[in-house]
């Protein structure tokens, strides 16, 4: 078994189990069935979704307070454009050329979504479609770093580009 | 707390109804369906505010709603492509669609 | 305390969820539309999940709370892609 495979079932067995274990309330009487369907879910999500890339878990959990804190800022950059009587929108589009692997790409879409001002839209000729709110705010500057702290999640370090 | 509650609950469920009426006279297909995530959204919300009013099992409820309407987002959007049932990305953007999005 | 916390919070969860109605009303094209769903109601999901989550009387509700939240969060990112790629492709109609 190699290393990728090894720490992705380690992992989603944490998960899911995490899950199930909230699910139930950690009732004993839910733990037995509870480590088949753990086992059953792993093995369906290992064949369904194949791991491709060594996943640095830590990497992750430093990702994520930059991602709560980008998303409020998102929700309340968008409210204030909501109430504001002109909205001061601006749309227009970016096309992002990306080297990320498909999963990677469509994370970094979704996580991109949630952040102030940017939508993804999928890709087209290997180009990240981004939709921004307001081509003037800047809020495509953000975009680079995101991109490479996912990369390196999936152990893919280097160098900063647009 | 309760009475707080209950006005939480009803603001969400006028909004909720704002979009249901978005879902029946919507501008365009894509908008339907993102009045319907917003019934999904605001569904999930109601569902716990009523849990810490009355019963907290209503969570696996709203757990429930959660997965149906992202679900149902991904439907929708298969449906969309080409052969029904397919990758939304088989689908290329017509000519000039840097123009869509931009006030417009 | 906690009653205060849930307040606030569930209040400011009502102002997020408004304000992406608002958005969702008033945005003059689909994308921008699809902006404010996405990240106003989001956070005001968010917000009201954490405001109850100060009424929990278990542990076992804050992790119901925290994996609905984390759910609603994930779907949230991926179906705002998916919709804005129907959105692109979507023939224009007369």
């Amino acid at each position: 078994m190699t290393r990728v495979l090894l720490t992705a079932l380690i992992h989603r067995a944490l998960l899911l189990g995490g899950a199930w274990l909230a699910l139930t309330s950690a009732a004993l009487e839910a733990l037995a069935p509870g480590a088949v369907a753990v086992a059953v879910a792993v093995w369906l999500s290992l064949r369904l979704l194949p791991p491709k890339h060594p996943f640095a878990l830590w990497r992750l959990a430093r990702h994520v307070p930059r991602f709560v804190a980008g998303s409020v800022v998102g929700g309340v950059d968008v409210a204030r454009r909501a109430f504001s009587p002109d909205m001061r929108l601006n749309p227009g589009w970016l096309e992002l050329p990306s080297d990320l692997p498909d999963g990677a790409r469509v994370a970094l879409g979704g996580e991109l979504s949630l952040m102030p001002g940017t939508l993804s839209a999928g890709t087209e000729d290997g180009k990240l479609l981004v939709h921004l709110l307001d081509t003037d705010a800047g809020f495509d500057r953000a975009i680079p770093r995101e991109a490479e702290e996912i990369a390196a999640i999936i152990g893919q370090a280097r160098s900063a580009r647009g | 707390m309760t009475v707080w509650l209950h006005i939480v609950a009803i603001v969400l469920l006028a909004s909720l109804g704002g979009a249901l009426w978005r879902v029946w006279r919507g501008r365009s297909q894509a908008d339907r369906m993102m009045a319907a995530q917003l019934i999904g959204t605001s569904g999930v919300a109601v569902l716990i505010v009523l849990a810490a009013l009355q019963d907290w099992t209503l969570l696996v409820v709203a757990f429930a709603l959660a997965l149906l309407a992202a679900l149902a987002a991904v439907g929708f959007v298969t449906s969309q492509s080409p052969d029904g049932a397919g990758d939304p990305e088989e689908a290329h953007p017509p000519k000039g669609w840097r123009d869509r999005g931009r006030n417009g | 305390m906690a009653d205060l916390a849930t307040y606030l919070l569930t209040g400011l969860g009502l102002v997020f969820f408004i304000a992406g109605t608002v958005g969702l009303v008033r945005f003059p094209d689909q994308f921008s539309r699809l902006h404010a769903l996405t990240k106003g109601d989001n956070l005001g999901l968010g917000f009201i999940a954490l405001g109850v989550a100060f009424q929990a009387e278990s542990w076992a509700q804050l992790a119901m709370l925290a994996l609905i939240w984390v759910l609603a969060l994930l779907a949230a990112g991926t179906v705002a892609q998916l919709v804005a790629r129907a959105a692109l492709t979507e023939q224009d109609k007369p």
